[in-house]
């Protein structure tokens, strides 16, 4: 059998060993070793799982992922990401769809703490549900806010996606964060302005909720001020070259920790639990990793990413159409693969293919990025949405999916913006980092 | 007596998450004395080399419990769509699987370990030896291969597995 054909029938075993619930990090590390083994000999795979898995174990770009988990949890258990929200909606709160603005808002700054989408729409999902309810917000709108909101966790860096994209194309973590700042900010925008014209659209969706006066206001952004002047310090801290991406992330989070500690919002158990939280949540992202990089020299081997790029460059199509048909296998599969595992299992065959073309890595990366968010809230296995209705259990899945169906399209007009203006994903990393 | 190993297996799998934890909290100590250090003209010597390797310590520390708690990322599209009997057996193989292949892990870093020792790797700039770091992979992943061992017959006699969620 040719180690082409290998490759296929490894690649089907893993689909089937996926559909049967196998958790994915274990799909593919069977298959990765059972394919190294078929091709290069048992010695050669064993040779494989100790040495990937002490060099990703002890990597130490990778330490970037426990320590922006770790600030998420603590700003989540000490209830600083809450003064985020209030201070958005003191501000803006009292206009029509306010409340919706202000959770889209809250998302975005809590992204800047923490790598995860799960963590944002859970995060804001308590804060700021609650309060829509009270102010009669249609529920498809409060629900959709904050699972689409959730998923800036991952374009707006510190961004997890974005280092597990780093690690497996060997990008610059620091250049993909800068990347991802104004895409960020864009598609920010884009939820606030779809909040505002849903409102425009039918009023009663999101009422004007109470008006604060000045003093309030200004408490408000005073609460807020500690959380945006650590967001502020490490993500600027990297642009700056003050500190490295993992220097930031420790300083963030002993930040975090300090600023617990000192105002006593933090016990000494709740930081445990967020450590343990955190180390958890680790081994989860690296046995992926490792997993991933299992299957990779398999692939290699098969030559399958090489054939199929062969395949697509035959075509003659011209790159941005290539790139097109990507985006859309990662919509289609976004629908059904939880968006880290897609990213891990699809990387090694498409990466190839985007060198090949020339097209840039970075903004490859932002694009993908966005992609893997719009899996997030798409049907059937939209975590966030699934997410939002842990925190809501009394709305319908449905409505809540139905809520999203505006945010999705805005984030499908994000998308087409940024693939044809590369220059929003680019400028900050080509102008501040070369 | 199932339910006394699984006793053993939690307290193994609570000692690794909590030396796992440990090394979380030795990064953001070791990396904030350097940068700290580093601002007065003194930087940690040996800072990357402790980082590297309380990574290692939190990674793998952290594998058995994830394990314990249905932290695994798993696809459940079909789910609801496949008989009882074949989400059960699929709860039973990924158990023997994951058992399998930290058994494997463990079996090829303990070889590993041993390389190591022979040539004297360690780290580059404090020498860290490689040797016991490998060693402690090599014991924790054995504990994370005897608590699945341990959940696959729970399965087979009947018992409910814990749930995958998504991250």
């Amino acid at each position: 059998m040719s180690g082409f054909a290998i490759g296929m029938w490894g690649m089907g075993a893993m689909f089937v060993l996926l559909a049967l619930r196998i958790p994915v990090a274990f799909a593919m590390f069977a298959v990765g070793f059972g394919g190294i083994a078929a091709l290069n000999g048992f010695p050669a795979a064993m040779s494989y799982l100790a040495t990937e898995s002490f060099t990703l174990g002890s990597s130490a770009e990778l330490v970037v992922v426990p320590l922006f988990i770790l600030m998420g949890n603590v700003a989540t258990e000490t209830g600083m990401s809450r003064r985020l929200y209030d201070a958005a909606y003191a501000i803006i709160g009292s206009v029509r769809g306010g409340l919706a603005s202000a959770t889209v808002i809250g998302c975005g700054g809590f992204a800047a703490l923490s790598g995860s989408s799960v963590a944002s729409a859970l995060t804001m999902g308590k804060v700021s549900l609650k309060e829509m309810e009270r102010f009669d917000y249609d529920p498809k709108l409060a629900t959709g806010a904050v699972a689409a909101g959730g998923t800036l966790g991952i374009l707006i860096p510190p961004s997890t996606g974005f280092v597990i994209y780093a690690i497996l194309t060997q990008q610059s973590i620091g250049r993909l964060f800068l990347a991802g700042v104004l895409p960020g900010l864009l598609l920010l925008l884009m939820f606030v302005g779809t909040v505002t014209l849903l409102c425009w659209i039918n009023p009663k969706m999101g009422p004007a909720g109470p008006r604060t006066t000045l003093p309030e206001k200004a408490r408000a952004m005073l609460g807020a001020l500690p959380i945006v002047g650590v967001i502020f310090l490490t993500i600027g801290g990297i642009y700056s070259g003050v500190f490295s991406p993992v220097e930031a992330s420790a300083v963030g989070a002993g930040l975090i920790i300090a600023i617990g500690l000192v105002t006593r919002v933090l016990t000494l158990r709740a930081f445990w639990a967020a450590a343990k939280s955190s180390v958890t949540t680790t081994a989860t992202v690296m046995l992926i990793l490792i997993a991933a990089h299992m299957i990779n020299p398999f692939l290699a081997l098969s030559h399958i990413p090489q054939t199929l790029g062969e395949f697509l460059i035959g075509l003659s199509l011209h790159p941005l159409a290539i790139l097109g048909l990507i985006l859309l296998c990662y919509l289609v599969l976004g629908c059904f693969l939880e968006g880290f595992a897609m990213l891990v299992l699809t990387m090694p065959i498409f990466f190839p293919i985007i060198t090949q073309l020339g097209l840039d890595p970075i903004w490859f990366g932002v694009l993908v990025v966005l992609t893997l968010e719009m899996g997030l809230i798409s049907p059937p296995v939209g975590v966030n949405v699934f997410i939002v209705k842990s925190v809501a259990p009394t709305v319908e899945l449905g409505t809540i999916f139905r809520g999203v169906i505006p945010f999705w399209f805005a984030m499908l007009a994000t998308l087409i913006i940024l693939v044809a203006f590369p220059q929003i994903s680019l400028i900050l990393p080509n102008t501040m980092i070369n | 007596m199932i339910a006394l190993l699984d006793k053993v297996a939690a307290k193994f799998t609570n000692l690794a998450a909590m030396l796992g934890t440990l090394g979380l909290v030795a990064e953001v100590v070791i990396i904030l004395i350097d940068v700290v250090g580093r601002y007065f003209g003194s930087p940690l010597l040996g800072a990357q080399d402790i980082t590297q390797m309380s990574m290692l310590v939190l990674v793998f520390g952290g594998m058995a419990l994830c394990d314990r708690i249905g932290g695994h990322i798993a696809v459940d599209v079909f789910e609801r769509s496949f008989p009882d009997w074949l989400n059960k057996l699929g709860d039973i193989v990924s158990a023997a699987l994951g058992a399998t292949i930290f058994a494997g892990i463990s079996y090829s870093m303990y070889f590993s370990a041993r390389m190591s020792d022979m040539l004297n790797q360690s780290t580059n700039i404090i020498n860290l030896p490689f040797y016991w770091f490998k060693m402690y992979v090599v014991v924790v992943c054995v504990i994370a291969a005897f608590g699945m061992i341990l959940r696959a017959i729970a399965l087979t006699m009947g018992a409910q597995a814990p749930k995958e969620h998504l991250i």
